[in-house]
């Protein structure tokens, strides 16, 4: 069974009196393991197609099954836990709590789902060495650079040992050193059997993924795997 | 488990805005204060009231010329009376099946001295001897005056301990003599303390025999008192009527009148003084809430803005897993220790303040318990009633909307 199904799904917005069609039947089927990656330029439909893979929002046609539960039909709150426990999510802007430390940012799904104080530390603890950030996990983000930041960001979205990684822009607000240093880091948990799926609008950041979903006019537009040729190319394997 | 790191989430989240958070702790706290300020306050002046009647006891009541008097109408129609007669004490003695006591009693304010110690404007209360089983003075030393010492017109006193504190320090007052208004009378004997009240200091007396006092001060005329026990608590209705019917018929008022003198129990008193401060206590309780409802609004507001902020915090949030409920109740946390913090303190200092407002009228007053109570309830009311529209505000937003938020 695919981790994500959906089955012409349409999300549309009311503007006004004018309908905007932000997903027009999007039909995509991805299995746990995969390494996707969705490009298209801005306001394909890319973002939405995120937000209802992550579960954070619901279409308003077609289906959508998430390990096998129809999300589609899915109320708040169960959206919620399905976020909680089984989607783990990297912003562009990182989207840390200013004023918590790394742990306390790493934690806060643990407290969510209800975890033992004693559990939270283990967890929290080994989701930080995962990024390598266990010797700054009492710094503030504002003590942090934008890498160590996305690095706490990607501890925070292992540490519910989540069944997909859904990483938006992940490497927007970086440098392109920094940037390549977190695509690695991606590249390591896929290799580790994470199910990751990264929106971008940069080929060479797709080009770290396996298969790229072209999206466009809110679309599919081109379903492409990425060659081994221009994975060495491109310096993206790992 | 998961309400605890909320609500540790939730004092973070208001240590981070600290100058706001006291701000607005400010608003309870003055409303709170002024509230639990007032009621301890009357609270205590009803205490006094009450303590101040009880020696009048359950079964006690008073027949005097004026009554309790509740408007000017009835004052100067009452001053018209006729006075009270001694006379009606043996008619009532007689008459009276459901009587077991009867005194006359009068008083007047005087200057007491012994040697060159003296003090001024002491009660000097006339009555007869039965009048020590009537009320709760109780004999701490030596004795009361007896009845035939009252007939003879006998010049013996019967002090209260501050009259003894101020004038006989260090001696033991009883065969010693005291100057009352003027005249030498023997201390027989000394009344129990009772401890101030309400402004006024019951043990500040000196008893005399009813006789002496009108062989001094003259026949009390309008200030007769005849106090009278009844034979129980429960006949004390019986009595009253008793007493009613003699003294009417003593003073032949016409049968389509009413009484042309006045009944007084504590009850009736307690009652009539509920009744003078019910509006006052409605007022002020009213004003003093007007405080915390303006209270609630700033810590409504502050939750609107602070949810507003926080937008994409609650975004952030409810991205990796926060429910509705984990987003209402931080919400809540925080409106709640906002006005809860500013009720406890707002008790705290209206308590105190209450006790400097009890202490300088001179009562007797323990902290009232409910106005503690009312504090935390109301404030604690205050907290869920303006906080629960932002909470849900800030939980009914959408993942989506609230992440792109800037």
């Amino acid at each position: 069974m695919a981790l994500i199904e959906t089955r012409d799904i349409w999300k549309t917005y009311e503007m006004g009196t004018v309908q905007v069609h932000a997903l027009r039947g999007v039909s995509i089927e991805i299995n746990r393991g995969d390494y996707i990656a969705i490009m298209g330029p801005s306001g394909s439909g890319k973002s939405t197609l995120m937000n209802l893979i992550g579960c954070l929002d619901t279409p308003s046609q077609g289906e959508y099954y998430f390990n096998g539960n129809r999300v589609s039909e899915m109320e708040e709150d169960e959206l919620a836990k399905i976020r909680n426990k089984e989607i783990g999510f990297v912003f562009q802007t990182f989207n840390l709590m200013p004023r918590a430390t790394a742990f306390h940012n790493v934690e806060l799904p643990l407290i969510y789902k209800g975890t033992s104080r004693d559990d939270r530390k283990e967890k929290t603890e080994r989701a930080l060495k995962a990024v390598d950030l266990i010797d700054r996990m009492t710094h503030r983000p504002n003590e942090l650079s934008g890498g160590q930041r996305q690095r706490v960001a990607v501890a925070r979205a292992l540490v519910n040992e989540p069944s997909l990684i859904l990483a938006d822009e992940p490497t927007g607000n970086l440098d392109t050193k920094t940037g390549q240093e977190i695509m690695q880091l991606f590249s390591r948990l896929h290799s580790e059997g994470n199910t990751i799926i990264i929106v971008t609008h940069e080929r060479d950041v797709a080009t770290y993924a396996d298969r790229i979903l072209f999206i466009r006019d809110g679309r599919i537009e081109k379903d492409e795997v990425v060659s081994e040729q221009e994975k060495v190319a491109n310096g993206t394997k790992l | 488990m998961i309400f605890w790191e909320i609500f540790k989430m939730a004092g973070q989240a208001l240590k981070a805005n600290r100058l706001r958070s006291l701000l607005t702790l400010l608003g309870v706290i003055i409303g709170v204060t002024s509230v639990i300020t007032i009621i301890s306050a009357l609270d205590g002046l009803g205490q006094s009231i009450e303590s101040e009647l009880e020696f009048l006891g359950p079964s006690t009541f008073i027949a005097t010329k004026m009554g309790i008097i509740m408007s000017d109408d009835d004052f100067f129609e009452a001053l018209k009376r006729k006075p009270l007669k001694y006379e009606y004490v043996e008619a009532i003695e007689e008459g009276c099946d459901e009587c077991v006591k009867v005194a006359a009693s009068s008083t007047a304010y005087g200057e007491v001295k012994y040697r060159n110690r003296k003090l001024r404007d002491v009660p000097i209360r006339g009555s007869e001897a039965s009048i020590l089983d009537i009320i709760d003075a109780e004999l701490d030393q030596g004795r009361f005056y007896t009845p035939d010492e009252d007939l003879s017109r006998r010049r013996v006193a019967f002090i209260g301990t501050t009259v003894r504190d101020e004038l006989y320090p260090g001696v033991d007052p009883i065969g010693k003599s005291i100057k009352i208004a003027g005249v030498k009378y023997d201390i027989i004997g000394i009344a129990k303390k009772k401890g101030a009240s309400f402004g006024e200091d019951p043990d500040k007396i000196v008893y005399i025999p009813y006789h002496t006092f009108v062989k001094q001060f003259g026949h009390p005329r309008g200030r007769l008192a005849i106090f009278i026990k009844a034979s129980s608590v429960e006949n004390v209705p019986v009595a009253m009527d008793q007493v009613r019917v003699i003294l009417r018929a003593h003073r032949h008022v016409p049968y389509d009148k009413d009484d042309d003198f006045g009944m007084v129990t504590a009850d009736a008193v307690m009652a009539a003084l509920n009744d003078i401060t019910r509006f006052l206590r409605l007022g002020l309780v009213g004003v003093s809430s007007i405080a915390l409802i303006v209270g609630g609004i700033i810590i409504m507001n502050i939750m609107m803005v602070s949810v507003t902020e926080r937008t994409r915090e609650i975004g952030i949030r409810k991205s990796i897993g926060a429910r509705q409920k984990d987003i209402l109740i931080q919400f809540m946390y925080e409106a709640l220790i906002l006005s809860l913090g500013g009720g406890f303190i707002g008790i705290g200092i209206g308590v105190f303040l209450g006790k400097i407002l009890i202490g300088l009228m001179n009562f007797n007053m323990t902290p009232s318990m409910s106005a503690i109570l009312l504090g935390i309830i109301i404030s604690s009311g205050v907290g869920l009633f303006f906080g629960i529209y932002p909470a849900m505000k800030a939980a009914r937003l959408q993942p989506v909307k609230a992440l792109s938020y800037e």
